[in-house]
């Protein structure tokens, strides 16, 4: 059984439908990636799987429980967090106080030290710069807080869309060896990544999105491995 | 002109700022987190002078005693005030979330006429007077001004030490994002709103205490508001605090030279004047 599953979803902006009949699920403690090129309704899933936007038709089951017309912060109370494009930090606020924030859950609130602590030894970064106001912080350290703000709810799924934009690649790849010692611990994740090859590089199992519908799925290796994404995603 | 009285009027004017400042804050803190122009305020304010003339003269309740339930009042009718006229508009243009606090406006200012009708009204409030020299400081403004200096430090307290204040300036800083960390949004607002009311119910109680008033007093002030906010540059509270004290200073200084009367014109061009030459206020950011 996996802890999120959506069926058959289809939703988009006004009149405009960008996800068509839509499946896809997540397998407990893996990470699984969705990738796919611009425009692909990568992040127009992760709007309706949230609930920012309305999905127009299919379900959204989490946890065993129907959330398809569940509101943003009752999914982040029951354990699905996003972590948002471009980040979506509190940039007048302090690192310590965007992680308060993250820690907005009633089960995150009661074992907030113990979270922070856990976090800080993730992200030892963070940690020297908790009173700096996180709007003056670099790109890189930005995503650390973004990252660490998601995992103070003690999300039972975590969700990161487009987690390398911006970023060198160098940082992508310090930041996708923290995803890879979430794994390790146990955590159900979903990466959401226009970087093709690298998401299939650190994830158990892939979807790639193409025109609003899942055109393969598989796992990584497999898809890796496939000559229409090589030459469509990886220009191989 | 003597030198005594132009002490005795910058005395009078700072202390009048710093009640001038809390009025303020309500309005600016409503429009920091929401980004609505509360046209509301006013009969928030009058509300507040007409409850403690009521709870003072009908019960006999000391005027300062009536501040815990000034709060309350002013808490409940915010929040109420936001779920029934604004939630279901918060999202729209500033033109939609205008008419419906100004509907507010027109509604609470209509049956309060019916109520209180609009003939001027007094509080019997006497706290007795310092004296230097020949320079008389007035004890109900002493008073005031503790308290609108205790209830500034307890909004700062609140916003920056509890987490229900903190989600308020996460909602300020990032609604969307809130919302994906879990805060109700929702509730943040009406909070919030419930706050700048609260602010404005507690200005109106200690102006009540200083001046005589009538419930179209509100609006007066709530066009004085606007400009202190403007002045100290929207959504920023510590601006509303200066910008209530030089609008306290230069209200009670120029009445030595030029007749009361003048007041307000003098105002709207120092009004005029900010929006031409630094329109994010005084103390606003420089950006954009």
């Amino acid at each position: 059984m996996s802890t999120l599953q959506v069926t058959n979803l289809e939703s988009g902006y006004g009149e405009v439908q960008i996800l068509w009949s839509l499946s896809l699920g997540l397998q407990p403690g893996k990470l699984t990636s969705l990738v796919g090129s611009n425009g692909s309704g990568k992040t127009t899933l992760l709007r309706a799987v949230t609930g920012l936007i309305k999905p127009w038709k299919g379900n959204v089951m989490f946890d065993g429980k129907d959330v398809t017309k569940i509101s943003p912060h009752e999914k982040a109370e029951m354990g699905l967090v996003l972590v948002p494009e471009a980040r979506q930090l509190f940039t007048d606020m302090s690192v310590l106080e965007n992680l308060e924030m993250g820690a907005t859950p009633k089960a995150a609130r009661a074992e907030f030290a113990q979270t922070l602590e856990w976090v800080y030894s993730l992200l030892p970064r963070l940690k020297e710069r908790q009173n700096q106001l996180t709007g003056t912080l670099s790109g890189g350290e930005q995503q650390m807080v973004a990252i660490a703000r998601g995992l103070m709810a003690k999300p039972k799924v975590l969700m990161f869309d487009e987690l390398s934009l911006g970023l060198s690649p160098l940082l992508v790849i310090n930041l996708f060896e923290v995803l890879l010692k979430l794994k390790t611990q146990g955590l159900t994740m979903l990466l959401v990544e226009q970087n093709v090859q690298m998401a299939l590089a650190v994830s158990d199992y892939a979807y790639v999105l193409s025109n609003g519908r899942v055109d393969i799925e598989g796992e990584s290796r497999t898809v890796m491995g496939m000559e229409s994404v090589r030459k469509a995603y990886l220009g191989i | 002109m003597n030198i005594e009285a132009l002490i005795a009027s910058t005395f009078d004017g700072l202390m009048l700022g710093f009640v001038f400042g809390l009025m303020a804050m309500g309005l600016t803190l409503i429009f920091g987190v929401m980004k609505v122009i509360n046209l509301g305020h006013g009969p928030l304010i009058a509300i507040g002078m007409f409850a403690v003339l009521v709870m003072s003269q009908s019960l006999g309740i000391n005027p300062y005693l009536t501040l815990p339930v000034i709060i309350v009042i002013g808490l409940l009718t915010g929040i109420v005030m936001y779920f029934v006229a604004l939630h279901r508009v918060i999202n729209s243009p500033e033109l939609t979330t205008l008419l419906a606090t100004f509907s507010v406006n027109m509604m609470i200012t209509g049956l309060m006429t019916v109520i209180f009708s609009t003939s001027p009204r007094g509080l019997d409030v006497t706290l007795g007077s310092l004296q230097f020299g020949r320079v008389t400081i007035l004890g109900t403004r002493v008073a005031a001004v503790v308290i609108a200096v205790v209830v500034t430090i307890a909004l700062y307290f609140f916003l920056y030490r509890t987490r229900q204040g903190k989600s308020i300036r996460a909602v300020a800083n990032n609604r969307g994002a809130a919302e994906l960390m879990g805060i109700n949004s929702s509730w943040v607002l009406g909070l919030s709103f419930g706050i700048g009311a609260m602010l404005a119910m507690i200005s109106g109680m200690l102006l009540a205490t200083m001046f005589s008033f009538t419930v179209l007093t509100g609006n007066a002030l709530e066009t004085k508001s606007f400009v202190i906010v403007v002045l100290g540059g929207l959504g920023n509270p510590t601006g509303a605090l200066f910008g209530g004290i030089i609008i306290g200073l230069l209200e009670s200084i120029t009445t030595i030279f030029i007749p009361v009367s003048w007041v307000p014109v003098l105002e709207f061009v120092v009004f005029i004047m900010i929006l031409l030459v630094r329109p994010n206020g005084i103390f606003g950011a420089r950006s954009s």
